[in-house]
């Protein structure tokens, strides 16, 4: 194993140079073509005045018009660019992280998995990364957008005059001030806000799904009280928050814009000729629409940092996840033993097995299988034939040895259906044509009925069809990824007797090449299989249908009975082990 | 009365907050005329200076007071709009409250509780929508294009022949992309839900996976469904991203041309009205312009969508109530016994009788346990009993009382019902006892669980009664205890015990019993457990369709 490699979101952002490098070009393009408009309102009305006053001509103003027009439709093409490549360059960032941390879960074995609840928390690692990459496009947005833009837009005040500049300028820092101040407020009233929203969630629950024990107690008078008061604590917190949120930000502004008062008396003065600088009425214009802009820009000032805060929260959770990189070595499968009979496609060699603190669930058990054989594997609930066929995954450990040449597929009780259509159920990638699997299970028909017939979507583990339907799938699957060994664990328990039969027909004639250890407690098929072991308080009795009839009074007697009941009701006996 | 919810939500709301709804239409009106006016303060400071005439110090503090005066009262609208948005909610989800102790026993076997409580919190939510961004404001942003409108005309009547012209277009424009951007935003979202669902997905199924070497395969299938979603986002991204420039670039296009025609001069200029002041003013304008248009499109959505939310919650309003109990005399009989029945007639649905005709009377003290084959009508008995339905035919009567007459606050006193399944309520462990109720003393709750033993259990927890609830607390054999003491803390007459379904040991079976032995003295009881009347006797009733 490769020493774990801790991912770093600097590795993410490197990938991206390319887009990054468009991002800032055409934000930077945008940001200070931002300053146009005010310039060009500014000229505009300038050159109006001149033409008023028979300084200029028509001529000057139509030249100063298309120009307008011309520089602004620069301006908004390099922003819808620096839009879309901000978006690209998110999309391929959360694109990136996710496939690296559904990589390192894929590769995960099904033990830790399910240990310590890891598949829920990949579930919410993958909520994180969307939180960490909309802080990071936030950022990269608001950089432009609010920092770029409000330098442009600082640097241009400067430029026509700096008194002035530094004076009005005063103003927005104060504002972002009291907003940094107050932010703890507002974030706890959002929180209140929010807590009272789940809380009135949970107590809607409770009063719809508890109405029947509370009707029989006579407690509905009490709780609809209760539920009023939830009502009445919600719309105070959501009052509140919304008051914060939405009442703040335009004081903000008007904060911002006491500014305003220097620009129009000093600028004026400017303009009068009175002032620090010579200012003719395009320069006005220009700097009062500017500052206009600066200010609203510097109310929103405070997201920037945010966006950031919140990325970073994200990120610490999610790195754990991003370990390691390289494929992880997947266990070893029985298959690595070396074959010391070429001829067998299966040998099990004084196998034992117990789970920690129990004792043997079996022991010494041993037999071998060739290709083309089935063998029958039975015994009352609970005998370990799933554990059994679970050894020949390599998932458990245990003693003796088994010995594999080839590959083994295997098909467990849980179907393990993928929400997908049943074609992709089928195939898992592969290329090929489906149907023919799916006649192999006797489905092919039912399938054709549907109305989007292979292409039909299951659901989430299959759930829009019935058993029988899910578990034929599944066959269909394993039959279609069969190798040299396989186990099938009670494939049949849903299907009817005839179905059943007929299957087992086909499955003859497709595991020609292949050994296949078939456990059931259905016996109906057993007289026509090659081999059938009885297991039974540990051990395994390795003989075959005829002789257990005669010898096994148990297996016989089970024989019996299930073969005298199929004969009453048709559609097999439900037998969950 | 159907489709008014809302309406008579909001009537209910203006009529008990007159001063409240007053002061939202002046703030509204307020905010309209003073964001109308700084443009014309600055146009008159601006002329003014072209004319190099002497600055006024009045007009400049004027424009910094009507500029505040607007930001103030946009404030007071937005956050005025939310106070009464919000009372409006209140006031239906109260309404939606009160009907839910006057809809049918029926109602909530059928009906799953997600169904039910999504009616209360996300279709209200989309009200709540309607007046924070829907209807209102929708008002409100008309005003204001119209009066913005109405200025342009007056100063340029030029410029609003165009505006006029122009504006339409950019209506449908606006509907039209938002109408695709919600489009790709649902299909993003089905993207997104796939993707997510891959996750859990592919836990379920890792052994297959592994076992048939397909994590490649699922690899792919992960960032296929991550790429759908980007192809959408990205195609929302586009109406978005392209939508700002139009906008601008068309209100730059009318300033040029503007611009232009007033320089033309003649009665062109006449036409556009312009001094240097006027341009400026009306370049402000024109970029007013453009602000509520887009709303106006966004708040339609709104309302659209507040629209299905709204008929759902009058289904909800309009479902069917129960219905009071036929022939309301009670029985006059001196000392009548606990429980009565006389040719009760009884189904679910209307061609499934399941009660035909059952007649039973309980004494006193006396314990009865009822049997008969699964679907027989056992239960249905102990829901006629409770009063949960009204017998087709027939009586039930509970002290001579009709089982549907007996009064909340007397319900306690008369049952106590072990039901099948324990329904845990929010609160402590306390709570779970009392349901909340503070009538209920503090050693009543001891007692009875004293009488079903688990105070030497809840005694060890670190608060207590008062330790939160939590299923992890208790066992399965601890719960059914908690569910009994629920029944007897306030000492019933009666005590109706359903069939416990949890699977119990028989060690946990044999304590249980004792419980409710135990809980059964002095009183009349029912059950419907077999094993309990093995252990205590009484008297077999059998239960027939």
């Amino acid at each position: 194993m490769k020493k774990p490699k801790i991912g770093l979101i600097g590795d993410y952002l490197k990938k991206q140079k390319t887009v990054l490098a468009i991002v800032t070009l055409s934000g930077i393009i945008y940001n200070v073509g931002m300053t146009a408009g005010p310039w060009f309102e500014g000229r505009l009305a300038q050159c109006l005045s001149d033409i008023i006053n028979g300084t200029k001509g028509l001529k000057d103003m139509v030249q100063l018009a298309l120009f307008y027009v011309a520089v602004i439709l620069v301006v908004q093409v390099m922003r819808y660019v620096k839009r879309l490549y901000v978006r690209k360059f998110a999309n391929n960032i959360n694109r990136d992280m996710k496939k690296d941390l559904y990589h390192s879960m894929v590769f995960k074995s099904r033990e830790e998995l399910e240990q310590e609840g890891v598949g829920s928390l990949m579930t919410k690692a993958i909520a994180d990364v969307d939180a960490c990459v909309e802080g990071i496009r936030k950022f990269t947005t608001e950089v432009f957008d609010t920092g770029v833009v409000m330098i442009a837009y600082f640097v241009m005040l400067l430029s026509y005059d700096w008194r002035l500049t530094i004076l009005s300028m005063i103003f927005p820092p104060i504002a972002f001030c009291i907003a940094n101040r107050l932010k703890k407020t507002v974030a706890q009233s959002a929180k209140a806000y929010k807590g009272s929203a789940g809380l009135l969630n949970e107590s809607t629950y409770d009063r719809v799904g508890n109405a029947l024990t509370y009707r029989i107690y006579g407690q509905e008078t009490r709780r609809d009280c209760i539920y009023e008061k939830c009502l009445t604590d919600y719309e105070d917190k959501a009052v509140r928050a919304n008051l914060w949120e939405n009442v703040m930000p335009p004081i903000y502004l008007v904060i911002s814009m006491a500014g305003c008062l220097f620009i129009l008396w000093f600028g004026g003065k400017n303009v009068l000729g009175q002032g620090w600088t010579q200012w003719d009425i395009a320069a006005f214009v220009t700097f009062m629409s500017c500052f206009t802009k600066l200010s609203a820009k510097s109310s929103k000032a405070a997201k920037l940092f945010n966006s950031v805060q919140k990325a970073s929260v994200s990120w610490k959770r999610i790195q754990p996840f991003l370990i390691s990189k390289s494929p992880v070595q997947k266990e070893a499968q029985a298959k690595d033993i070396p074959m010391a009979n070429a001829k067998k496609a299966l040998i099990a060699e004084h196998v034992s097995f117990h789970y920690e603190g129990c004792d043997d669930l079996f022991s010494d058990v041993s037999f071998s299988a060739s290709p083309g054989e089935i063998i029958g594997i039975t015994g009352p609930i609970a005998c370990g034939k799933t554990t059994l066929g679970k050894l020949f995954l390599g998932e458990l450990a245990h003693k003796g040895t088994i010995h594999i040449c080839g590959n083994v597929v295997y098909m467990g009780h849980d179907t393990e259906l993928i929400s997908g259509t049943i074609e992709e159920n089928i195939l898992l990638g592969d290329v090929g044509d489906a149907w023919k699997a799916l006649s192999w299970v006797q489905m092919d028909e039912e399938v054709r009925q549907l109305p989007n017939g292979i292409h039909t979507r299951i659901g989430n583990g299959g759930i829009t069809l019935s058993g029988g339907q899910q578990a034929r799938i599944a066959l269909a699957r394993t039959l279609w990824h069969r190798k040299e060994v396989l186990i099938l664990d009670d494939p049949f328990s849903a299907l009817d007797m005839q179905t059943e039969q007929k299957i087992f027909e086909t499955l003859r004639t497709l595991t020609k090449d292949c050994a296949v250890l078939l456990f059931s407690h259905r016996l109906s098929l057993f007289p026509q299989m090659s081999q059938v072991i009885w297991m039974e308080n540990g051990r395994l009795l390795v003989s075959d249908h005829e002789t257990l009839l005669k010898e096994n009074p148990e297996y016989a007697n089970l024989y019996r009975i299930q073969t005298q009941g199929s004969e009453k009701h048709e559609g097999g006996i439900d037998d969950e082990g | 009365m159907k489709g008014n919810v809302v309406v008579d939500a909001a009537k209910e709301t203006i009529s008990r907050h007159v001063k409240l709804t007053a002061l939202l239409l002046v703030t509204i009106i307020g905010s309209i005329t003073a964001g109308l006016i700084p443009p014309l303060v600055l146009e008159w400071i601006i002329n003014a200076l072209t004319e190099k005439s002497e600055l006024s110090l009045m007009a400049i503090v004027l424009y910094f007071i009507l500029l505040s005066l607007s930001g103030a009262l946009d404030a007071g609208k937005e956050s005025l709009i939310t106070v009464f948005g919000q009372k409006v909610t209140h006031q239906i989800r109260s309404m939606m409250c009160r009907k839910l102790k006057s809809l049918p026993a029926d109602y909530y076997t059928k009906q799953d509780t997600g169904t039910t409580v999504s009616r209360f919190v996300g279709d209200v939510d989309t009200v709540e929508t309607l007046f924070t961004s829907g209807i209102i404001s929708m008002a409100a942003d008309a005003c204001r294009i119209f009066s913005i409108l109405a200025i342009i005309f007056v100063k340029s009547p030029g410029l609003g022949v165009l505006m006029v012209l122009v504006l339409p277009l950019l209506y449908l424009l606006t509907r039209a992309f938002q109408k695709r951007m919600l489009a790709a935003q649902l299909d993003n979202r089905q993207a997104v839900g796939r993707a997510n669902n891959h996750i859990p997905d592919t836990i379920r199924s890792i052994r297959t996976l592994h076992n048939l070497n397909k994590e490649e395969y699922m690899e792919n299938r992960y960032d296929t469904y991550i790429q759908e979603g980007f192809r959408a986002v990205n195609r929302s991204n586009f109406y978005d991203s392209i939508y700002s420039p139009i906008i601008i670039i068309v209100s730059t296009i009318l300033v040029a041309v503007m611009m232009i025609l007033s320089a033309k001069g003649g009665w062109l200029m006449a036409f556009f009205g312009m001094s240097v002041g006027t341009a400026v003013a009306i370049i402000s304008y024109v970029g007013k312009i453009f602000g509520p248009l887009e709303s106006i499109g966004m708040e339609i959505q709104n309302i659209q969508s507040a629209a299905a939310g709204i008929r759902r919650i009058n289904a909800f309003l309009s479902e069917p109530e129960k219905e009071t109990p036929a022939g309301t005399a009670d029985s006059q009989k001196d000392n009548p016994p606990p429980i009565q029945l006389q040719n009760l007639h009884f189904g679910y649905e209307d061609d499934k009788e399941i009660l035909n005709g059952l007649s039973l009377t309980v004494n006193a003290g006396e314990h009865i346990t009822l049997i008969g084959r699964t679907g027989a009508g056992k239960s249905t008995v102990f829901k006629l009993l409770l009063g949960l339905y009204e017998p087709w035919e027939g009586t039930v009567e509970i002290y001579g009382k009709k089982a549907g007459n007996i009064q909340e606050m007397e319900r306690r006193t008369l049952f106590g019902y072990v039901e099948q399944e324990f329904h845990a309520v929010p609160g402590s462990v306390q709570d779970q006892i009392t349901l909340g109720d503070p009538a209920i003393s503090r050693e009543e709750v001891l007692k009875a669980l004293d009488t079903v033993g688990l105070w030497s259990t809840i005694k060890e927890f670190s608060e207590g009664l008062y330790t939160p609830y939590q299923d992890s607390l208790f066992s399965q054999g601890q719960i059914q205890l908690l569910s009994i003491a629920r029944a007897i803390v306030s000492d019933p007459k009666i005590l109706l015990l359903d069939e416990i379904t949890a699977n119990l040991d028989s060690d946990t079976e044999k304590r249980i019993l004792e419980a409710l032995q135990e809980a059964s003295r002095n009183r009349t009881m029912l059950s419907i457990s077999h094993r309990l009347y093995e252990y205590s006797g009484g008297r077999y009733i059998t239960i027939t369709s």
